[in-house]
Order: structure tokens, then sequence, then C-alpha cells
């Protein structure tokens, strides 16, 4: 059965009439929506990427379609080939590993404790979350910077400062988005585990599954679809971080940090090449099908 | 708990609506560009729209606008004038996507003199009628060529600025150093700044911009202000040069500050904020001596600015950055500059025109440039003894400048070609590649954007 | 035969386990506490640089300590306009969002539909476009349609790019409320809307407010889509207008941008406290099928 569809045998086979006429009525304000609102623009999109439009310059005047240019040379460009790679380091340590993780253990811990105490932090790490993307670049900027608060720290304790950003931009960066991030995993998780039926969770206990077997054998399986949405939710949205690191490195030293936001970005707004730079974005959304698939197999879970 | 939640809900939902809606029906047809309600023959208002960088709170544009909004009503009745500010950071975005559609085109517009060859090319902007204008020629000659492509003038230049080096007087004159300094070749730019670190060791003897995150920041303080004290050129009979001694000698430059440590470190240069640290931390702070950089650091610290420090320029004077081995003409500089053009696609465009006129003329421009801190390309304003003397501001010094300055190569390869500038100065600076290295990758990666026909190699 | 440390029968127990437990009971407050600790350090420079008169990017003890980077940012109207704009867009999206996901969640979730995988797949994996590539073909589809500089024509946008995760997510949620409780409702004679909004909305609370907040958040800190789509100044929301602390040159005024941020940010840290108390552990079905 499917993990994702504990109510799948149960799911109303009949479809005659009225029901049907209501599923279509509940689905049509967001196929209005989205129709209008987001494939139209998507489709044009798609449509950029094979012209060398731009946004000035004699192209913008009349742009010509171009068929594959953009992309091949796209994967003769050395700075593209980097921007991928480092996209996806990027994207294993800040996002899979290092939200998830992050956002399960703290949602687990508050599982069940008091109320007052679990706002407090819990407001402290939406506090990341909801503040503006520029701010937190100029806030990790303060931190890690070679007179920030970290430096200061460590130099109190006697120890030698580091040069954070410049020796170690990516785990910076990396840090930097756990940081911003971990707290829609967390919700997520709070309420996939408020979700898990308590008297599953006593009849283990009773059973004599200790605190961790617990974990790994009913809680995880049980809240395993909300899993692999947050970690597709996740990846596609630290696939578009541009802001953070734009501002906090500006994609280096050299090109250290310039994931593919950063690099598309550089090349459509910065150099004006809408037409190549759309062609960027449409790998981007190549790697988050990719990673969203790969999830799906492993995970063995299915919609 | 769920009836009175929902209902609540809803009533927020169709609030909002109803507000935003409001919001939205207020986007009448006289707000978009083409809609002037004129009819025939009637008493029409016309309405022109009037596009600028919004910079900061103060918004000193703005005031400025404003200020020539009113005047330019009552000398035209009839007229009404829309001021549309954008937030500066994200200007250079947003204007091309105004300039594109006539629905959004605005009449008039600040527009970056740099910008000027693209976006004529794409048809965004309407060429001056300059000939008959009285008032023009009492614009400095050198900035007209940064607003004229084609021979045709797109737009009219309304403030300008300089680069050169600060020094710092006291720590030079506790180094034995000659105060008031004017090198006139780079070795004795090299020759200070060895002095610096032997008497000096905390100090850091030379910062000039170095970082790809730096952008433009770096092309022009560094990179250009080096080259074009050479002999040789960027770009040169519609072509760029892709290899020259000129470009070998800055990028031996570079190499030299930072191999023998007259640099800064490079974990504070190389960030996306150097900048702001360099001029609200390290030279407020005095930790640095000689800076290459531009006449508008001052802003940082006047009364408005991130770091108020009214002693600023008695510590730190601004001098000119000399020729290569003081050849003639023995100093140079690097412009940019804003100017106000009128888009193409707009509606109103001679009265867009006159605004301009008005906007920049004697009286005005001195009115903006005391405001903003700006300096002016106006030969008259640029003597008027009441702008040059102004306090904690480097006009009377840099306007002296202008003479020897030269902009950048307006054409629209010019965005890739820089970032690649940007790179090697960066990869220089770390020792990632030696200068000749260097100039073999610029030579390869310019080629690569812009292609053969449109490179030339000197060497 | 009651094994695992932490099951407290007898009343005859030896210190050692009562030490035991004690720390598993605390342990959990420590970590957390300690990893609040950790996402509160970064941010002190943010509330300090908030009242330092003359602050830097360095973390140093403001020399004078002022309110004036609130006044400012506070009495200024155009930041008061901006505010309301920007709890305008992102109110109206979140409750857009929440009524038009949910009713879609619906059907989704309850029934067997032809095409539902490939549409959910659909949706999901075209937000993979990043939205700075999207953008300039959106600002010219809006341009065509007259419909810029439009708060309202902006909000149906921004609904329009949460609704993929927030169908997602709501189908998610909807799928873990047992339909036995429907099928009961039904069978006391409830029509499918009064049991949507008694019974199932009501266990998916928890699942509602985090697509709230997710929704509240990702358009309160959006600065691209309304920068685009909307050109009168008044109309824009306080996600753009931060930036005029950004200055000529990069010349930024940070005592002001962190007393801006921190006011910004209240809003959508009230809206979790609030939702907090809807989201814990306390929603178990066995209170319903019991009833």
């Amino acid at each position: 059965m499917d993990a994702l569809e504990p109510q799948a045998a149960k799911r109303r086979k009949k479809q005659a009439g009225p029901t049907n006429w209501r599923a279509i009525l509940f689905l049509m304000p967001s196929w209005v929506l989205l129709l209008i609102f987001f494939f139209v623009p998507t489709i044009l999109t798609f449509y950029f990427a094979f012209t060398n439009m731009s946004l000035t310059g004699i192209n913008a005047a009349q742009s010509q379609f171009i068929g594959f240019t953009n992309f091949v040379n796209m994967f003769d460009d050395p700075n593209f080939r980097n921007s991928v790679v480092k996209t996806v380091i990027f994207l294993i340590f800040s996002a899979v590993i290092g939200q998830q993780v992050m956002g399960f253990l703290i949602a687990i811990l508050m599982n069940g404790r008091n109320s007052g105490f679990r706002s407090v932090i819990g407001s402290i790490v939406i506090a990341g979350w909801v503040t503006p993307e520029i701010v937190c670049a100029f806030v990790w900027f303060a931190f890690l910077n070679d007179s920030g608060t970290l430096n200061t720290v460590i130099e109190a304790l006697g120890l030698k400062p580091v040069a954070w950003l410049y020796t170690f931009p990516m785990v910076s960066v990396i840090v930097a988005n756990i940081w911003r991030g971990t707290a829609f995993s967390m919700m997520v998780f709070q309420s996939a585990l408020g979700d898990v039926p308590r008297e599953v969770e006593e009849s283990a206990m009773m059973d004599g599954a200790s605190g961790f077997q617990k974990l790994v054998r009913i809680t995880i399986p049980m809240i395993l679809p909300s899993v692999l949405t947050n970690m597709i939710l996740i990846t596609l949205q630290t696939l578009g971080t541009f802001t953070l690191i734009y501002a906090l490195t500006g994609g280096g030293p050299g090109n250290s940090t310039e994931i593919l936001p950063i690099y598309m970005y550089r090349q459509a707004f910065v150099n004006y090449q809408l037409g190549y730079g759309t062609a960027i974005s449409l790998s981007l959304l190549v790697i988050g099908i990719v990673a969203s698939l790969i999830y799906m197999r492993v995970l063995k879970v299915k919609i | 708990m769920g009836n009175k939640s929902k209902w609540l809900g809803t009533m927020i939902v169709a609030l909002s609506v109803v507000v935003s809606a409001c919001g939205g029906n207020s986007a009448t047809p006289g707000e978009t560009g083409a809609g002037n309600t004129g009819g025939a023959g009637e008493q029409a208002t016309k309405t022109i729209k009037v596009a600028y960088g919004k910079w900061n709170e103060a918004d000193r544009w703005g005031e400025w606008l404003k200020g020539v909004k009113e005047e330019f009503e009552a000398a035209n009745k009839g007229v009404k004038v829309e001021l549309q500010a954008i937030e500066g950071s994200q200007y250079a975005t947003k204007i091309p996507l105004l300039m594109m559609d006539e629905r959004t085109a605005p009449e008039v517009l600040a527009e970056d003199s740099f910008m000027i060859n693209a976006d004529s090319e794409a048809g965004y902007l309407e060429e001056l009628n300059v000939a008959s204008w009285d008032d023009w020629k009492n614009f400095n000659e050198g900035i007209k060529a940064a607003v004229t492509a084609n021979d045709k003038v797109y737009g009219v230049p309304f403030s300008t600025d300089v680069r050169g080096l600060y020094y710092n007087k006291q720590l030079f004159q506790q180094a034995g150093l000659p105060v008031p300094w004017q090198p006139k070749s780079w070795n004795d730019i090299l020759d200070a700044a060895r002095t610096i670190k032997e008497k000096q060791p905390d100090i850091i003897p030379f910062w000039m911009n170095t970082g790809t995150a730096g952008q433009e920041a770096t092309t022009m303080q560094t990179f250009q202000m080096l080259l074009y004290g050479t002999q040789d050129q960027m770009y040169e009979d519609g072509k760029w040069v892709v290899k020259s001694k000129g470009l070998l000698d800055t990028l031996n430059f570079i190499h030299d500050i930072y191999s023998n440590d007259l640099g800064p470190k490079l974990s504070q240069v190389l960030t996306a904020q150097a900048g702001q640290v360099l001029e609200t931390d390290l030279m407020p702070n005095q930790k640095v001596a000689i800076v290459l950089n531009g006449n508008w650091l001052t802003g940082n610290w006047g009364e408005s600015g991130g770091k108020p420090w009214p002693e600023a320029l008695d510590v730190y004077d601004f001098v000119k950055m000399p020729t290569q081995n003081g050849e003639a003409p023995g100093f140079t500089s690097m412009s940019g500059g804003w100017t106000l053009a009128v888009a193409k696609k707009s509606a109103e465009k001679e009265l867009g025109f006159e605004f301009i006129k008005m906007a920049i003329n004697e009286k005005n421009n001195k009115k903006f440039a005391i405001l903003d801190g700006a300096l002016t390309p106006r030969t008259d304003v640029a003597k008027d003894s009441e702008y040059t003397g102004q306090k904690g501001t480097l006009y009377g010094v840099a306007a002296d400048f202008i003479t020897y300055t030269h902009v950048r190569p307006a054409n629209a390869e010019y965005p890739s070609v820089t970032s690649v500038a940007q790179e090697i100065v960066e990869k220089v600076a770390t020792g990632a590649l030696t200068p000749e290295a260097a100039m073999n990758e610029y030579a390869k990666n310019v080629e690569r954007t812009v292609g053969a026909d449109r490179i030339v190699s000197k060497q | 035969m009651a094994q695992g440390g932490n099951t407290v029968k007898s009343q005859a127990w030896k210190p050692k386990k009562l030490n035991r437990f004690m720390i598993y009971r605390t342990l959990p407050y420590i970590i957390l506490s300690l990893i609040g600790l950790l996402f509160l350090i970064p941010l002190l420079w943010l509330l300090i640089a908030s009242v330092d008169g003359g602050a830097t990017l360095s973390m140093k003890l403001p020399e004078t300590i002022t309110a004036d980077n609130y006044i400012s940012t506070l009495s200024s109207e155009s930041n008061q306009r901006s505010f309301v704009n920007g709890l305008i867009l992102a109110v109206g999206q979140a409750l857009l969002v929440i009524i038009v996901s949910g009713l879609a969640s619906y059907p989704l979730s309850r029934y067997q539909l032809r095409y539902k995988r490939s549409f959910m797949y659909l949706i999901l994996f075209s937000t993979g476009l990043p939205i700075t590539a999207v953008m300039v073909p959106v600002y010219q589809f809006f341009l065509y349609f007259q419909l810029q500089d439009s708060l309202f024509f902006t909000v149906l946008f921004l609904t329009a790019s949460a609704l993929p995760y927030a169908i997602w997510m709501m189908k998610n949620f909807m799928d873990s409320v047992p339909i036995e409780l429907e099928e009961a409702a039904w069978v006391d004679g409830a029509s499918v809307l009064t049991t949507l909004r008694l019974i199932i909305v009501p266990l998916m609370l928890p699942g509602i407010f985090t697509i709230g907040i997710y929704a509240f958040a990702g358009s309160w800190g959006n600065f691209l889509v309304p920068f685009i789509l909307l050109q009168s100044p008044d109309k824009l929301p306080a996600a753009v207008s931060i930036y005029q602390y950004f200055g000529q040159n990069g010349v930024v005024q940070y005592g002001k941008l962190a007393a801006f941020s921190v006011v910004y940010s209240i809003p959508a840290v009230v809206l979790y406290i609030i939702g907090q108390r809807h989201m814990s552990k306390g929603f178990s079905f066995g209170g319903a099928s019991k009833g």
C-alpha cells in the first residue's frame, strides 16, 4: 500500500453525477489561477530560452530565435559547469541534510514540551526564516566577517580568529542557509508529528519499544509522506536561493559560491542576456526534477 | 471556533480584496504612459512621468526634481508632472522594463551615461535636439562624449564623478613621507607604499578594489584607473584590445602590490561588503594609508552618511592618479555620470525635453549639486565659489580631475567584458595566475564572449 | 513486563534510575535551549545595531544608545504605507491561498481522478523554475492586459505562485484525516461543505497554519514580484522599500536598516506564536472517534 495514501483502499470509487461536478467546482479556482498566472508565463519563459533576447542593446529591439545556441554555449562554459557543482553541494548540505535534520530534531524534541517554552524556542528559529533575505545576509556578514561577532567570541576565548567568508565560503553560506531555512522544516514536522495518533505510540511503548526504536520503526514511517514532501519543497526552494549568497559573498571569492541562481542573475540582469539567463534557469529546473525523482525512489513513496 | 474564524477569515479576505482592487483601480489610464486625456481641441491636461532612482531615505534626487516639478507646472499651465521614484539599488533592472513598452515608458528618466549606447541601440531613447539648445555649450566637452552615440546625443548629464588617490596625511608624516603628496608615476606610489609598510607595519599601505564581488567598482576604480594611465586602451577602433603592454603592466602593478604585502588582506578586500568595511571602518579608524577610489566616499562621512566623520578631509587628502611613468597628460581619471533622457516610447517627448532643459539649467543644477554632493558637469557651476567652497566635499579639488578623465567603452558587449576584467584582477591578486597567464586568460575569455572578429591583440 | 528506562511504575526505584529519568526529562529542554541560543546569537547584531547611533557591520557595543532609528523608521509616512501595502499583499494572499488550496485538495485527497498524478507532478515541478526567470515574461504578460501597477492582480499572481506548494501540503495534511469521520458525519445528514468546515478543517488546523504562515512569510518577504509588477511608489510594500537604506554606491545606514528589519519581522513572528497553540501534539483522532 502506498505510504502516502493510508486511505487509498477506502477511496470512493463511484464518480458519477454530482460528485464529479463537485470535484470540478472545487478544482476550478486553482486551475484558473494557475493557468493564467503560472503556466502561461512559464511557457513564455521556455520560449525565451531559445532566443537571444536581451534587456537592452540591439537584441532588445528585435530578438531572434536562435534554437539551441544558448544551450550549446551553456555546456561549453566552464563557469556554468562550476555553478552546477556548487549548486549540488549547496543543495545537499544545506537543504537535504542540514535543514531537514535540524528541523526534525527540533520538532521531535519539542513534541509534548511546555507550551510557553516551545513558543520561545520556536519564535527564535522562526525569526531566522521571516527576516528578509537581504537582512539575513547582513546579519551573517556581521557574524562571520573578520571583525564580526564570531571572531570576537573566538578571540575572547584566546583562539586565533579565522577569515570565515574568505577561507570557508561554502561552509559559511551553507550554515547561513540552514539557519534561515530550518524553521520551515520544523513547522512541517511539527504538524506531521502532531498527526501521529497517540494510541499508536502508546501501544508501541507498551510493547516494550525503546525511545529510539519507537522513533525509527513507528514515527518516521508514519510521517514519511511529510518527509518526502518537505524534501522536495525545500529542494526547490533552496535551488532558488539568491539574495542570501549574493549579498554575503557575491558568489565568491572567485566563483567558489556562485551557485546557479547567482550565475543566472549575472547573465540575465547584469549582462542583460535574458535569453541565455533563461536557458540557465531551465537547467535549475532539471536539477530540481531529477532530485525529486531521486527522493521518491529512495523513500519508496509515490503520490 | 470553526464558524467564527471562518467568517472572520472571509471578511478579511473580502476586505483585502476590496482594498487592493481599489488600489488597482487607481491605476487609471492617466497614469499609464500612453494615456494623456487630451482630446481634440479641449483644454487638455497633459501628464509627463519622470522616473529616477531613490538612493536613500533622504531622496536627494526626489527633492531636486520636486523643485523642478513645481517650477515647470507653474510655467506650463495644463501640464502635470508625475514623479516616479524607484529603489536605487534596483534601478538598473527596472528602467529597461519601463522603457520597453509605451504603457509604462516615462517621458523623463535618469539614465546612467554608461547605458546610453546600449539603450539607444535597443530603441529605448529619443535623440535630443541639442543643436538648437543654447545652454548646451555650458557643459563640459569631455563628458559630452559619454552621452553621444553615433553622433547623436541621447542624454543631458546632471552629475558626474571622478577617481583618484586618497592618502592619510598623518600616517604619511609619521612615516617621513612628503605632505602634500602628489605622485607622478606608479613607482612613486609603490615607493610610498613600501615606506609605509616599513615604518608602519600595522597599517594597510595601499587599498584598491580587487574582488569580482565589487563588480564595476573593481573595473573602474582599479583596472581602468591603471590601464588608462598607460599608452593602451581597453577598446580601440571598434575592437576590444585583449593583449597589450599596458594591460600586462597593469596586471604587474596589481601583482607587485599584493605579492609584496602592500595591499589589504585578501579576506578583507574580496568580500561583497569590502567597500562598506573600507568606508565605515578602515578609513575613519585610519588603518589605511593610500586608497584608490572615487570622490563620493566623502558622502559616507557627512551628517546624513553612514558614518558621520567631520574631520575626514583634514585627515585624508585627494589627489590625482598619475599616468604610468608620468607621460602626458600626466594624470588620469575615470568618470561615470548620470543624465536625464527621454524614452522613445513615451507620449509627450517634447515636453519631456523641456523639463530636462529646466532641470539642468545653471540655477537648478547648482542647487542639485550642492544638495546631493555631486560633481557638476556644467562648466559654469564648476567655477561657482558657492559650489566649490562647500565643507566636507571635494569639489574644488575634483573639478580639476575632469580634464584628465576617461569614460568606459559604452557598447552592449561591455557588461560581459568587464566581468572578465574583474576575474583576472582577482586572480592576479590572489596569486592564482601570473600576470602573463592572466592576460592570456583575459584574451581567451573575451574572445569566447564577443567572438574572434571583435578582438585585437597588440602583443 | 515493562522494560525501557523511562517506564515509571514501582515506588522502589534506586537513585540511579531517578537521575536517569530526570535527565531524560530535562535533556530535551537543555538541547533545545542550546539550539535556541545558537539561532539567537547571529541576531544579536541586529538587535544591538538597531539601537546604535553609529552602527556598522562589526559587532560592537554602541557608543550611543538611541531610539532614533526606530523613531525615524516608524514615523516615516512612506514606511507606514509600505507596511500596510505589505500586509495587504501578504494577508490577502495567505487567505486566498488557504481557501483555494483547501478547496482544491479535497477532490485531490478524497477522489480518484484520472490525471491526478500528472497534475500533482506538473504543478510541483514547475515551481523549480526560479522566479527571476519568469518575471520578465510575466511583466510583459501583465503589460499586455494592462494588469500592471495593481495590488489586486499582484495578489493573484502571488497566490498562483504559492498554490503548487500549498496544494501539495494541503493534500498531505488532508490525507491524514480519516475518511471514517466524514462518513460518520454524512450518515448524520451533513453536506460535504459542512463536513469540510466542521470536521476536516479543525483537524487540519496545524497544517492550515503551516501553509498560512508559509504563504504569508513568502509574500511578506517577497521583493521581486511587487518590484516588477507595481509602479506607483505608494503601492510598494515594505520588502521593496527596505532597499531605501542601501544608498548610492552602497552606502548603507545600518542602524536604520536594523530597526526597520526588527519591526519588519514582527508580524510573521506574531503569526507564528498564535499558530503555535494549534500546531502542537494535542490533536489526536483518539478523542474524535471515541466520541
